[in-house]
């Protein structure tokens, strides 16, 4: 199994730990990430807003490096995953716009002609590797904890882009998540929005947004949430200690501050295959994973 | 249905008419009082409309229904939507307010409207980059300071030829008066 690996630009930018994590545990898993040459900003959300065809074009520069390559693309990000798979939508029921755009790409020497397939992340452990090969490879189990799944928005909406999971009721990732020996369950607000796209309109809109889906999955008792999207994860993780700063004028609540332990999937996947927490990024993870990975670790003595 | 829109540019690129005509017609001509019924779906769904009175995707859907296009694109709440897409799942027409949002950005654009200036920044940096912002040095949570190079990371991909991925990308824009 071999895919190319676009990153975008928040994983290669600030997200580390996604691309790490991701690095280190595919290859276990048989798939080998063929690192792409010249890829851009896929265009989302800004020449999507100001630009559409701006952003159908760096979309579609994207995907034409990996048909050069002859390769199907493994979009790490949900934002690049709905930009590509949106894109390739588009272009492949209108000839027009595709000739539009291919005549620029042509400046490029490039050409999109709808060869490469578009995958995410959640479709490729779940869909492809499987979840039995998965739980065989666990080396690790993490028993006794239990995640919220946090697939996030542009991995399940819309539905009919064919997206990874249901729109709705996503189960993929918590299968994904009993495979590594861990728990999961529903929760009323598993499917909400982290608020991220919001940040540059209305700054602490975002925010609030962001604590409540934080302190409703504290208060039904999980240890952690676990996503694969580096602009939630950034929401959740990266910016738990703003929130906690200025908690009570972002709650009605008066709500004690929140101390969530946020995981990418593959983060937790590579610490069930027993890899060591700095191999995985973990040490990048801002909110309070330390005692999490003290419970995993004392796992893999007994 | 749709009129009163204020264009400020009489010479727009055909292309982008033609593109924008295009999307009109698909997401907003078909679009009147007797195909949306106000049930109320998309703003209940909405993690915008809980917290900003203002922005309410159902109120947007019923003044572009009665043509009251420049009211909307004139007040701010179209840049207010986190594109959670949970309107256009959940409408029983199969209305999508998201994709009505986008194009009405877009119109903004091109009537000459304000924007959040942060769109502004990011597109410059790509047009100058390819990217939206170089790579950061992070600190762990023990204090060390750490980026792609000392992670063992390859360095940030980006265009290889930025004069010709430049030429290209500005060419697109320049079509739709953005740049």
């Amino acid at each position: 199994m071999k895919y190319a690996l676009y990153l975008g630009c928040t994983i290669q930018n600030e997200q580390y730990g996604c691309e790490i994590s991701a690095r280190e545990t595919f290859p276990l898993l048989g798939v080998e990430l063929v690192d792409m040459e010249g890829t851009s900003c896929c265009g989302l959300p800004a020449f999507s807003s100001l630009s559409t065809l701006g952003w159908w074009y760096l979309s579609t520069r994207n995907i034409a490096i990996a048909e050069r390559k002859g390769l199907d693309i493994l979009a790490l990000c949900n934002g690049c995953y709905e930009s590509l798979v949106q894109t390739k939508h588009n272009l492949d029921k209108d000839p027009d716009l595709q000739k539009m755009i291919n005549d620029k790409l042509s400046v490029e020497g490039l050409e999109y002609a709808g060869t490469s397939q578009i995958i995410h992340p959640l479709s490729l452990l779940h869909d492809v590797i499987g979840v039995e090969t998965i739980e065989e490879k666990v080396e690790r189990p993490l028993k006794g904890l239990k995640f919220a799944s946090h697939p996030g928005c542009h991995a399940i909406r819309p539905s009919i882009l064919g997206m990874p999971d249901h729109p709705e009721h996503p189960q993929k990732m918590d299968a994904l998540i009993t495979a590594l020996g861990a728990e999961t369950m529903d929760y009323p607000e598993k499917t909400d929005c982290c608020g991220s796209m919001l940040a540059s309109a209305a700054a602490s809109t975002t925010l609030t947004i962001t604590a409540e889906k934080l302190k409703a999955v504290e208060s039904y008792g999980f240890d952690g949430l676990v996503t694969t999207c580096p602009f939630c994860f950034q929401m959740f993780d990266g910016r738990q200690g703003e929130i906690n700063d200025m908690i009570d004028f972002l709650l009605d609540t008066e709500p004690d501050e929140v101390e969530l332990p946020i995981f990418y999937y593959t983060q937790l996947l590579g610490l069930a295959l027993g890899m060591k927490p700095d191999r995985l990024g973990l040490q990048l993870n801002k909110s309070p994973v330390d005692r999490l990975l003290g419970d995993v670790e004392e796992g893999l003595d007994n | 249905m749709v009129k009163k829109v204020k264009l400020m540019s009489s010479d727009i690129n055909e292309t982008e008419v033609r593109f924008i005509s295009m999307m009109l017609t698909r997401l907003v001509g078909e679009m009147n009082a007797t195909v949306c019924e106000q049930c109320g779906k998309c703003a209940s769904g909405c993690p915008v409309s809980r917290h900003m009175e203002d922005f309410n995707p159902r109120r947007i859907i019923a003044k572009i229904s009665l043509g009251r296009m420049d009211e909307v694109l004139e007040s701010k709440v179209i840049w207010t939507c986190t594109s959670c897409m949970k309107c256009m799942e959940r409408c029983p027409e199969n209305i999508s307010p998201y994709d009505v949002i986008l194009v009405l950005r877009n119109l903004s654009v091109r009537a000459g409207l304000s924007h959040p200036e942060s769109l502004d920044k990011t597109i410059d940096a790509v047009v100058g980059s390819g990217v939206t912002r170089e790579p950061v040095t992070l600190r762990t949570r023990a204090g060390e300071l750490h980026d792609r190079g000392s992670l063992g990371l390859r360095s940030m991909d980006r265009p290889q030829d930025m004069e010709e991925f430049r030429e290209a990308l500005l060419s697109i824009l320049k079509a739709g008066k953005l740049r």
